[in-house]
């Protein structure tokens, strides 16, 4: 296998619902990684595109759509949808593809336009998609299925109001320095405090809203490119993980889980994340910025355990005792994350790599935390579905 | 006792009333012990032989494993005639089967809420048909 390098990054800022479509979105991020990269259009040999869900046959075929915009090279085109860890999957492919020497320079890429209004069911037939049965039976939107492994949490290891609060806090300061943030107003822990009920434990500022949004990575194996481009940052590994049977977590889409754990918590991402530590030959304590998906405050905490960054039920403490923060043990969210930007589906998980790479490329302005080494950008998707990119300078 | 003729499952399958007590339909892996909800979703141990799948009943209550109270209402296709928030979702716990099932809590004070009480399944009504009937889903409640 080659070694395999980014060299170009790009994003459309993340935003509200818009009437402008997505590949149009899309176009704005490949175009910004390709002059990142330095290189014509021509030079792509290969792209994975996230697919866009909600955008009929040209959602589904987004690869094509934004191939005839830059221009058709008869290249392979690959369209692939892994929910929320959908910019994982066209990553690895891209990364793969260009390991393994098929090709030598690949596009991955993702873009979402936010629903107006809820997410909600996609088909009508509740015997081949349980996910109906959610909607029309239980009355359960996606913040359910996080406030229900909330609640557990605080009753098993004391995690407070305040603990939860305080990650948004901590989000929304990093997020007000993000150019590409959706939202950029600083939150008081009062404010927080204060704001709403969505589902309890659970409160407005604590969960993360759908966006528009679109981010583009280029990956390449050729010396010349390499040698020529701005810092680039290698992937050191790029992996997905799916659930393990006697994963006691309940799933976004299900109604039942098992009563008794023969599994970790979300070990879709436990087995990602061990999968990348294993074939990077890096540990969780050599990493110095994390991307981890916080779509509420509850995984911002899970996360930092499912990813053995502290041991079960210590991830509070960390919080607490600024750990977490951009000049603390491990810079955790730079970004804003999630918290700050919202899901944009086919592209939060390209984003997330695109943030931990600009961090390894100093690039971060006044969120940059302090010349990184090692950098980790971590999915987490409904149904089992995850994906670890482990990337140096 | 309520008219069991002019009453409804929203999707069909997935709760009984037939007798007196009311109970989630569930199903079982007679191979790998595995119980499972909805009984359509399969779900095996890795390396079973799949063999013996059986639709079963879960026993009526459990205990509550967790909860949350759901403060807007749940986007469509959800429905109910009256607005039912704020309410509470659970997550119950049946023990013997170690499986847990999520569902709405009816009939219940939302404060008295507490990991461990004991609950039990019941029908919820959600609105009524053209038909005029009553359409339900499951729900739970605690044990009184």
């Amino acid at each position: 296998m080659r070694d395999v390098y980014i060299i170009g990054t790009g994003v459309h800022p993340w935003m509200g619902f818009s009437e402008k479509i997505f590949v149009d979105f899309a176009a704005v991020a490949v175009e910004g990684a390709l002059k990142d990269a330095g290189i014509e259009w021509q030079k792509i040999q290969s792209i994975m595109a996230g697919i866009f869900i909600y955008g009929g046959n040209a959602g589904h075929l987004s690869g094509q759509y934004l191939e005839s915009i830059f221009g058709e090279t008869g290249i392979p085109v690959v369209n692939v949808y892994n929910a929320c860890a959908t910019g994982s999957a066209a990553i690895r492919m891209a990364y793969n593809s260009v390991a393994a020497g098929e090709t030598d320079t690949s596009l991955a890429f993702g873009a979402d336009v936010s629903p107006k209004g809820f997410l909600t069911a996609k088909s009508d037939n509740a015997v081949q998609d349980r996910d109906v049965i959610r909607w029309k039976m239980a009355g359960q939107p996606n913040p359910i299925y996080w406030a229900l492994e909330c609640t557990k949490r605080m009753a098993k290891y004391g995690t407070t109001d305040e603990d939860l609060a305080r990650v948004k806090v901590l989000m929304s300061e990093y997020g007000s320095k993000n150019p590409d943030a959706r939202f950029k107003k600083v939150y008081t822990m009062e404010e927080v405090l204060n704001s709403v009920y969505v589902s309890a434990p659970l409160r407005l500022y604590e969960i993360c809203p759908v966006s528009t949004g679109a981010a583009a990575v280029i990956v390449t194996a050729d010396k010349e490119l390499i040698a020529k481009a701005n810092n680039p940052v290698k992937i050191n590994a790029t992996t997905m993980g799916s659930a393990l049977y006697g994963d006691p977590t309940i799933r976004i889409s299900a109604v039942s889980c098992p009563a008794v754990p023969e599994a970790p918590m979300l070990s879709e991402s436990y087995c990602a994340s061990q999968k990348a530590y294993e074939k990077a030959g890096i540990g969780p304590q050599d990493i110095d910025v994390l991307e981890l998906p916080d779509n509420s405050s509850w995984h911002y905490l899970q996360y930092l355990e499912t990813c053995e960054f502290c041991g079960e039920g210590e991830a509070d403490k960390m919080l607490r005792d600024g750990e977490t923060k951009i000049d603390g043990k491990l810079a955790v969210n730079p970004s804003g994350g999630f918290s700050s930007f919202g899901e944009a589906m086919a592209a939060q998980a390209v984003w997330q790599v695109v943030e931990a790479a600009n961090q390894l490329r100093g690039r971060c302005g006044e969120r940059q935390v302090k010349d990184p080494k090692v950098a980790m950008a971590q999915t987490y998707g409904l149904m089992g579905n995850s994906g670890t990119t482990i990337m140096s300078i | 006792m309520e008219n069991m003729e002019n009453k409804v499952a929203r999707i069909p399958g997935l709760v009984d009333w037939s007798t007196d007590e009311v109970r989630i339909q569930s199903a079982k892996c007679n191979s790998c012990g595995t119980y499972f909800f909805p009984k359509e979703h399969y779900q095996h141990k890795p390396g079973c032989s799949r063999e013996g799948v059986e639709d079963v009943l879960l026993p009526n209550k459990g205990k509550l494993a967790s909860y949350t109270i759901q403060h807007y209402p749940c986007p469509p296709p959800f429905k109910t005639d009256k607005k039912i928030t704020p309410y509470g979702i659970g997550l119950v716990e049946f023990e013997d089967e170690k499986i847990q099932i999520s569902g709405i809590i009816t009939d219940t004070d939302l404060k008295s809420l507490e990991i461990g009480m004991e609950m039990e399944t019941t029908t919820l009504s959600m609105f009524t048909n053209e038909e005029k009937q009553d359409v339900v889903t499951w729900a739970f409640r605690a044990v009184k």
